[in-house]
Order: C-alpha cells, then structure tokens, then sequence
C-alpha cells in the first residue's frame, strides 16, 4: 500500500508540467475534407506568402480531393509535382524578419503541445496599452498577427477569425502526418483481429495446459 | 520420401537430435510464470526490428542534406512506409521494455545466481550493444534532438584520460557530428544488430547448458520438468498476443507520442535546442550523469550504473535460493530499488533546477547504495532466515550445494564405501 502512495506522490509532483501545458487552447482537430479544403484556403491566403510546405505537393491535395480549379489557380505555371513553395525568397525574409519562416510540413508534431500549441499561438496575439502587438504563447515571435486577432474586439469577427485557425491548423494536422485515418482505420483491424487470435491461443493454452495433471 | 531426406541430411547434419533436444523436447520447468515470457518476446522484437530496419535501409538516404528529407518520403510517398518506419521507431521502445522487464524478472527471482552468472553476463553484453544500436539510430532521422543528443553524448568521451579530444573527433569522424558521424552511425546501426544475434545465440547456449530458472529457485526434479513444445510454444504465443495488442496499439494510435516534436525540426548545427532530452529508456542513466557536477565523474559515475549489473552474481552472496519470493529483504530492496528507477527517470526528464538536482543526487546515492549493500543484508538476512526456520526442500538444497562445492575442491578424494 505504502508504494502505492509513494507513487501517487511521484505523479502529482509531475503536474506542474502539465498545467503549463493545459494553458493550450484545445484546437479540436477536424480531418474532415471540407475542414481542410477550407483550411487550405485560408492557408493559401494568410500563410503562404512567407511559408513554405515543402513536403506537401499540388498533387498531394489532388489526390486529397482538394478541387481542382482552386489547385490550378494556387499552382499558376507550376508543375503538379511543385511543393507549397511560399512567395518570398529566402533573401528577402532575411531582410524582413532576419530569419527565414519555419516549414509548415510538420509544424503541428514539430512543437510541444502539437496541434493546440499552433492553434493558441496563432489566437495568442493581443495589443498592449501602448499600442505594441504581442504574442502571450511565444513572447518572441517574429511573425506579425495573421489573422488579426488582436486589433479585433467585435465578438463575431474573433469567432470568425477563431474558426480560420481551427481549419488552418486542422490543415497543418493532416499536413504533418497524411496517413493518420488509414493508419486509424488499419489499427481497427489489426488489433480486433489480434485480440480474437489472442483469445484463441489462450483457450488452447489452457486446453493443452490442461493435459497436466 | 520426406523420412528419406531428412535421414540423409541426420547422417551429415544433427538435424533431428537438435530439434528434439532444444526445441520440442527441451526440459522446462512447469511452474514458470509469465514473467519468463519476456526472453522470448525480446527474441521477437529483436527479429521484427531487423526485418522493419532492412526494408526502411532501403529507402533512407544517409547523408546530412538527404536523410530528413529520406525519412518523410518513406513516410508519405512509400507505400506502407509510415507503418514500417512507426514498427520501427516503437519497436526501439518495445525492445527496451521488453528487455528491462526481463532484467526485472532475473534480480527479482535471483536468477544470475550460481549456475547462471554466464548468462547474466552475456545478457549484460547484450543491453550494451542494444543502447549502441538505439543510440546509434537515434541520430539518423536527423532531427534537432538526433543532432544534439549525438553531439552530447559523443562529447562525453572527452573523459577519456589522455586522448579525450582525439577520441572524441575519431568517433565523429569529424570536429563536430556532421556527414562522416551520419555515415558512420549508420554503417554501425546496420551491423549491430547481427552481432546482438550472435551474442543471443550464445545467450541461449548457455541457457541450454545450464536450462531455464524457475520461481520457486529451487532445481526441480526431472518429473517437475516438462517439455518446452507444446506447453511453452503455446504460453509464449498466448503472451506475445498480449505484448502485440499493446504494441499496436501505440504503432497505430499514439506512434508520435515516442518521438520528441524537436526530432520533427531538421537538424540545426547553430541552434541549441532549449532542452535535451534523450529517450526515454536512457533517462535514469542521463539523471545519473547530470547528478555528479564533473564531467569525467559523471561520465564514470554512468558507465557504472549500467554496469553495475554484471557484478550481481558476486554482491549477492545469500545461500537462501531463489529470488524474492523466498527473501523478504531482497523483496522490499527490489521494489524501493524500481521506485529509485521511477525517480531517476523523472529527474532525467526534467529541466535541472535546484530541487531536481538535489533529488537526482540522492536518487544517484541511493541507486550505487542499494548495490553497495546488498552483501551486507543477503548476509544478514540469511543469518535471520536461518535462525527463522527453512523450508525442508530449501534446507536441502543449500546442503546439497555445500557438498558439491566441498567435492569441488577435493575431486580425488574418496570416501568410505565409494567404488574404488
């Protein structure tokens, strides 16, 4: 019983860490092809002048189902094997920002906290008394607000603005791991078939187990 | 016709005996519990590490300015690549599981004891070169956390007394972790992994010589033996049913939750990452190394926790036999011993600050003390245990042993009666 409180102990002195993180705004993840047909929109719109996505192709979002007039009108003279390159050159975001932007491919499993750390980041920003905009998730960010949130007070346009995130960043989910409803939709049957296989093996390990006297 | 051939190949080849002696027939005692299972499921991931890792070789490009990328074509553009380089990524975590429960099993039930210390010894063997091999895969996705825990690590042999610097350079093959450290890691990952199945054929030898331990510790009589086919094969596979649910479940649900998100950052040599952390199954020995303030002392302080181990077979110098079950000491030691274990870890985890470091150092004394004093109490407790009272068939065994280790050490000498 005694090593049962001690580890009880040991997991509460573990929650600090988690409370940092439950600071997060939870950003619901939605991989249903109208959230990231809209996403990817609003990602073309408000993300892709600086940043690249160079893991995911035009083709890519073809064989998604992404409609094909939008592809062809993101993609302009560019091949369908093209990446989401961004429109700024290396250089010029140099000069810019004094870095290049980070590679949206696998933002949402490149950070702490994932898909709802990019969702509170891109939400976090807000106007100081004396007229600074600032980020409260990462203090040092170089990007300038996307979306608007902070010079926005009126009630429709933030929720507005919030769902434009929610369907970035349901984007950027499917973006950093493609295969995730296959892989979903398989682990249903490789794991319902193992635990009928297992069952099996059991009854007949007591069956032969049985034999002994 | 098949009898024809299979005595043509026993005439040239002991085909058969082979089967029968260490495969169908191999005596098994019958009371082993599941915790004997993790041998064999360790054998399992060993073969489905090897079989994923062969057919990710042959998509993965080493090469600094190829392998990030290398890694996200297998995941996106190879058919099933996601599936094989997931198996793989928590096959690593599966592996270490595996092997440390069955470490746990061998302190708990004493089975490094006489006659088995050549099997804990190879075993031993065995955990090195499975961290060599992990540590070494770790750096090919080259990532942000691949990069720095290389260059962390290898920096570690800086200790070495003399030619610190030099060894250091000649295991990168470079100033720093670049190219030459990416190509040779990964020749080395390659290659590993045959010599840990080399090292475990020798394991199970010496299993076949000395056969398996039991919980009870005692050595049982041939009629409490029974054959390994078809009552183990079945237990076995029962058990790896269990072990594969569990494993798939995470290959299919919650595979990223064993990759740190800076391993998703490619590698940068200009950037430290705010926090680096090594995997999970490294974590009590990094808390080990952190908890001693210099350099060549934690550094000697770490290999002696991982070694430690090997020298189980001469602390522990109780003639009660079996493990626990039998010591109530050893039980409560056992226990505090993997609470120490669950400390260090969390130390390992955490960013240092004055109160995890304080906690890592007792945690640290307390991990080499637990070691130091185990000849003490096994003595001490077999001294009370005696006086307590011993089982008959415990009794018995301790003074059959006594006179083979009398006979030992007098083989010619001869007794009244004896044969001449």
């Amino acid at each position: 019983m005694r090593k049962f409180i001690v580890l009880l102990m040991l997991c509460f002195s573990v929650l600090p860490v988690w409370a940092a993180e439950a600071m997060l705004e939870n950003a619901q993840v939605d991989t249903s092809l109208p959230t990231i047909e809209r996403g990817v929109e609003d990602l073309m719109n408000n993300c892709h002048t600086c940043h690249t996505l160079k893991y995911i192709h035009f083709r890519d979002l073809a064989k998604l189902g992404i409609d094909r007039k939008k592809i062809d009108e993101w993609r302009g003279d560019q091949t369908m094997d093209a990446s989401l390159t961004s429109m700024m050159s290396d250089e010029s975001s140099m000069q810019s920002f004094g870095l290049v932007p980070p590679d949206l491919s696998l933002m949402t499993k490149a950070r702490e906290g994932g898909a709802d750390y990019v969702y509170s980041y891109l939400l976090g920003y807000y106007s100081t008394p004396d007229g600074e905009i600032k980020n409260h998730i990462f203090p040092v960010t170089k990007m300038p607000d996307p979306l608007g949130i902070s010079t926005t007070t009126d009630h429709a346009q933030r929720e507005e603005i919030k769902k434009t995130a929610h369907d970035i960043v349901s984007f950027l989910s499917w973006a950093s791991d493609p295969h995730e409803q296959e892989r979903h939709r398989m682990g249903y049957y490789v794991i319902g078939y193992l635990v009928i296989l297992t069952l099996l093996l059991y009854f007949v390990k007591n069956q032969i187990w049985g034999r002994l006297d | 016709m098949p009898n024809r051939i299979i005595n043509w190949i026993d005439r040239r080849f002991p085909f058969t005996s082979f089967i029968k002696h260490d495969l169908t027939g191999y005596p098994t005692p019958r009371n082993l519990s599941y915790w004997w299972n993790f041998g064999f499921l360790a054998g399992f991931v060993l073969v489905l590490q090897v079989v994923t890792g062969i057919f990710l070789a042959m998509h993965y490009k080493a090469d600094v300015t190829l392998s990030f990328d290398s890694i996200q074509h297998i995941m996106r553009d190879v058919n099933y690549g996601w599936l094989l380089r997931f198996m793989h990524a928590t096959g690593a975590s599966a592996f270490f599981l595996v092997i440390y429960i069955h470490m746990a099993r061998t302190l708990y039930y004493g089975s490094y004891r006489a006659p088995r210390e050549l099997m804990w010894w190879t075993g031993q063997g065995l955990l090195l070169l499975l961290m060599a091999t992990a540590f070494m895969g770790y750096l090919l996705p080259w990532g942000q956390m691949s990069f720095w825990g290389a260059t962390v690590i290898t920096n570690l042999f800086r200790a070495t007394p003399f030619i610190g610097d030099q060894v250091v350079i000649w295991l990168r093959g470079d100033y720093g972790v670049g190219d030459a450290t990416l190509t040779r890691f990964f020749s080395l990952h390659y290659l590993f992994p045959f010599l840990i199945i080399g090292v475990v054929v020798i394991h199970l030898i010496a299993l076949h010589t000395v056969k398996s331990s039991n919980p009870s510790g005692i050595d049982l009589a041939a009629k409490d033996n029974i054959p390994f086919h078809p009552y183990f094969t079945i237990k076995d596979f029962f058990g790896l049913g269990i072990f594969l649910i569990v494993y798939c479940l995470f290959v299919f649900y919650m595979p990223n939750s064993l990759i740190e998100p800076a391993n998703n950052i490619p590698a940068n040599p200009l950037q430290t990452p705010t926090h680096i952390v090594p995997e999970w199954y490294f974590l009590p020995f990094y808390a080990i190394l952190r908890s001693v303030p210099n350099l060549v002392g934690g550094v000697v302080a770490m290999g002696l926790s991982v070694m430690m181990f090997a020298f189980m077979p001469f602390l522990d110098r109780s003639r009660i036999p079996g493990g626990a079950s039998n010591r109530p000491m050893v039980k409560l030691g056992f226990y505090l011993f993997l609470l120490n274990m669950l400390v260090l870890g969390y130390v390992g985890a955490t960013p240092p600050t004055n109160r995890t470091i304080l906690i890592g150092q007792i945690a640290t004394l307390c991990y080499f003390g637990s070691f130091l004093l185990i000849p003490y109490i096994s003595k001490a407790e077999e001294r009370w245990l005696i006086k307590r009272g011993l089982a008959p068939e415990v009794q018995a065994l301790i003074e059959s042993e006594a006179r083979q280790i009398e006979q030992a050490k007098h083989p010619h000498s001869r007794r009244a009666g004896d044969i001449a």
